[in-house]
C-alpha cells in the first residue's frame, strides 16, 4: 500500500486503545470544462486581492480576519490567536457513544477514511469492527484531525472500518425545514400501484465506477459546430402535464414498459447510451424554443 | 469557497414529469463570521478578476467562459450557447434506474442536496415518484449535469420530499481492498464478543445533531468579547480600524489563550 496515512493515532472505545492509521479514501477531482476568460483580449483571467478602498492589492501575509462588533469596526484576530483556540490534539479519536445505523442521517456526512490498524492493535480493531457489525450501530468519536475538532462516524465497511467526519450541526440545513412547504399530499390506490409497476420494470443495480461523463464530449461537439459556423440546436421545451392527465401518463409509462419487456434489470450505462442516442443534436435547430418555467 | 448550484429544471420518471427546484442541504457558513481584512489599512479585502496578461481589472460583463481548444487557443461560449449542449440532463433528471437502497455504499456519497416540486402543476406528480420509491424502499439513479459536468445522481425519499446525491467517480474512490489487505480472514476473539455488544449497549444514544456541536466556535466567541472589553477599558484613541493590534490588548490575548486551553482541558471527556 503506497498510500500515506493523513492522520496517526489512536482509535479508544471504553478502555480499549487501538493504533490506527486514517487513509483519504474518496477525492474530489477538479475536472476543468471551461477557463474563464477577458471577453475583450481573449486572455484568461486570474483572482486577486485587493484592499475594497484603495484597490491596491494586498499579498495573502497582510491578509487578517477581522470579527465586525459595530458597524464598519473591526476587532482583529491574528491567526496565531485562532489556532491556538483548537485544543492540542492527543492523537485519540475516543468513541463517545454508539448509534443504531437506522439513525444515521447521511446529510451530515462530510469525508470518508479509511482506518487501518497497527499489527499490534489489530485484535482490538477486529473485535470493535464485528461488535459494530452484530449489533447494527456505528460509532460516535472525537478527535482534532486537521486543526479542527471533529466529529467521526465510525462504521465495519468490508474486512476493516470506515471513519467520516460529520459537518458540523450550524453547517447542515434540517430536511424537515426544507420541506416545509411541500404540500402534504397522499398517494393510493391506482397511481400508487401504476407508479411501483413503473418502477419494478425499471429495477436493477448500479455500480458507480461504471459512470461516465458525457459533458466534455457533448460540450466538444458544440463548439466543433459553432467553430463550423453551423446554428445551434436550440433545447425543447420540456412538457408537463396537467393535473388530470398525470393518471393518464402513469397508465401510458406503465402499459410503454409492459412491452419493452428488455427493459428489466437495465443498468444505468445502457439506460445512458440510449439517452445519450436520442439527445444527439439535430442538423437542423430545433422549432421555436419556449422559455423554462423558471 | 466552493459555489454550488441553486438549480431548477424537471424530474421525470418515463412520461411523468414535474418541474422542481434543488438547494444545497449543507453550507460553507459558520458560526463566527469573519471578514477578510488588509492588515496595513484595516480595510476589508475583495476579490477581483484581472487579465492574467495585462494586469488590468476585467469587468463582470467581459468575463466570458473560454473552452480550451489547442494550445493557448480557446472559442468563447456564450452562457446561451451552452444551454444548446445536447444533453438532456441539464435540464432534467430522467430516473434510469432503480436500485435496494443499500446497494450504493456510503462511500459514493459526495454532496446532498433538497429537492422540491417547483410548481403546483407538478406537486402531484413529485408526491407520486416520491411515495412509491419509498414504499418499493428503493432510490433512484439519474444523471444531470452539475458544476460543468455530468454527475451520476441517487434520488432518496425523505420525509415530504426528496434527497439528491451527487455521487463520486469511480476513479475518485480508493480501492479499500488494498488498505484491508491484512485484515482479510481476521476474525474476533468470540469470548469477548458478550463484552463488546455490552459496551456498546452502555453506551447506546439516539442520534442528535448536539453530537455534531463545534466548541471552537464557542471559544472563538469567548476570544472575540473578551477583546471587546479590554477595547472598552482603553482610552478612546479615535475610530481607526485594526485597533487590535496594540500593546496591551496582546498581553489580554495572551491570558485568556492559556485560560481557554485550561477550561477545554477539562472540558474533554475521559
Amino acid at each position: 500500500m503506497a498510500a500515506r496515512a493523513v492522520w496517526k493515532g489512536f482509535l479508544k472505545f471504553g478502555e480499549v486503545t487501538c493504533p490506527v492509521g486514517m487513509y483519504t479514501a474518496a477525492s474530489s477531482s477538479e475536472r476543468v470544462s471551461f477557463n474563464t476568460l477577458n471577453r475583450k483580449t481573449g486572455n484568461r483571467v486570474r483572482r486577486e486581492f485587493i484592499d475594497g478602498e484603495t484597490g491596491k492589492p494586498v499579498e495573502r501575509d497582510d491578509q487578517v480576519k477581522g470579527y465586525e462588533i459595530e458597524n464598519g469596526e473591526y476587532l482583529v484576530l491574528e491567526p496565531e490567536e485562532i489556532a491556538a483556540v483548537v485544543p492540542e490534539s492527543d492523537k485519540t479519536l475516543r468513541v463517545q457513544a454508539y448509534i443504531p445505523c437506522m439513525d444515521i442521517d447521511s446529510v451530515y456526512f462530510d469525508k470518508p477514511y479509511y482506518l487501518t490498524p497497527d499489527r499490534m492493535g489489530r485484535e482490538a480493531f477486529v473485535l470493535i469492527r464485528d461488535g459494530l457489525r452484530k449489533s447494527k450501530t456505528a460509532a460516535i468519536a472525537q478527535s482534532v484531525l486537521f486543526r479542527r475538532m471533529r466529529t467521526v462516524l465510525v462504521r465495519p465497511h468490508g474486512d476493516g472500518l470506515i471513519a467520516t467526519t460529520l459537518n458540523f450541526d450550524y453547517e447542515v440545513r434540517n430536511s424537515i425545514e426544507a420541506f416545509e412547504d411541500v404540500p402534504e399530499l397522499k398517494i393510493e390506490g391506482e397511481m400508487l400501484s401504476l407508479a411501483k409497476h413503473i418502477i419494478g420494470t425499471k429495477k436493477g443495480t448500479f455500480d458507480p465506477r461504471t459512470f461516465d461523463d458525457r459533458y466534455d464530449a457533448a460540450l466538444a461537439e458544440l463548439v466543433k459546430a459553432k467553430m463550423e459556423g453551423k446554428a445551434l440546436p436550440k433545447r425543447k421545451a420540456v412538457k408537463v402535464e396537467k393535473v388530470n392527465d398525470l393518471m393518464e401518463a402513469l397508465r401510458m409509462s406503465a402499459g410503454v414498459k409492459e412491452d419493452k419487456a428488455s427493459s428489466k434489470g437495465e443498468t444505468a450505462k445502457a439506460a445512458a447510451r440510449k439517452t445519450a442516442r436520442s439527445t444527439k443534436p439535430a442538423p437542423k435547430p430545433f422549432s421555436t424554443p419556449q422559455r423554462m418555467a423558471s | 469557497m466552493a459555489v454550488r448550484p441553486y438549480w431548477k429544471g424537471y424530474l421525470k420518471l418515463s412520461l411523468v414529469t414535474c418541474p422542481v427546484a434543488m438547494s444545497p442541504a449543507t453550507s460553507e457558513s459558520e458560526k463566527v463570521r469573519f471578514h477578510t481584512l488588509s492588515r496595513k489599512s484595516g480595510n476589508r479585502v475583495v476579490s477581483h478578476y484581472v487579465d492574467s496578461v495585462t494586469g488590468k481589472e476585467v469587468g463582470e460583463e467581459d468575463e466570458v467562459k473560454g473552452y480550451e481548444k489547442g494550445e493557448d487557443h480557446y472559442v468563447m461560449l456564450e452562457d446561451e450557447e451552452l444551454e444548446a449542449v445536447a444533453l438532456e440532463s441539464t435540464r432534467t433528471i430522467d430516473i434510469d434506474v432503480f436500485v435496494a437502497r443499500d446497494s450504493i455504499e456510503w462511500v459514493w456519497l459526495e454532496t446532498p442536496y433538497y429537492l422540491t416540486p417547483n410548481d403546483k402543476v407538478g406537486e402531484e406528480a413529485f408526491a407520486v415518484i416520491r411515495d412509491a420509491m419509498e414504499a418499493d424502499k428503493v432510490v433512484g439513479v439519474s444523471r444531470l449535469v452539475m458544476g460543468r459536468r455530468e454527475r451520476a445522481v441517487l434520488l432518496e425519499p425523505r420525509g415530504k420530499g426528496i434527497v439528491v446525491w451527487t455521487l463520486r467517480y469511480g476513479d475518485e474512490v480508493r480501492e479499500e481492498s488494498s488498505y484491508f489487505a491484512d485484515m482479510k480472514g481476521e476474525t474476533s476473539d468470540a469470548s469477548l464478543m458478550p463484552l463488546i455488544q455490552q459496551v456498546i449497549k452502555g453506551q447506546l444514544k439516539p442520534w442528535s445533531p448536539d453530537m455534531v456541536a463545534d466548541p471552537v466556535q464557542a471559544s472563538l466567541l469567548d476570544i472575540i468579547a473578551a477583546k471587546k472589553n479590554a477595547l472598552k477599558k482603553k482610552p478612546a484613541k479615535g475610530k481607526s480600524k485594526g485597533k487590535a493590534t496594540d500593546e496591551p490588548v496582546k498581553d489580554n490575548v495572551i491570558d485568556i489563550m492559556s485560560a481557554l486551553r485550561k477550561s477545554l482541558e477539562s472540558k474533554r471527556p475521559s
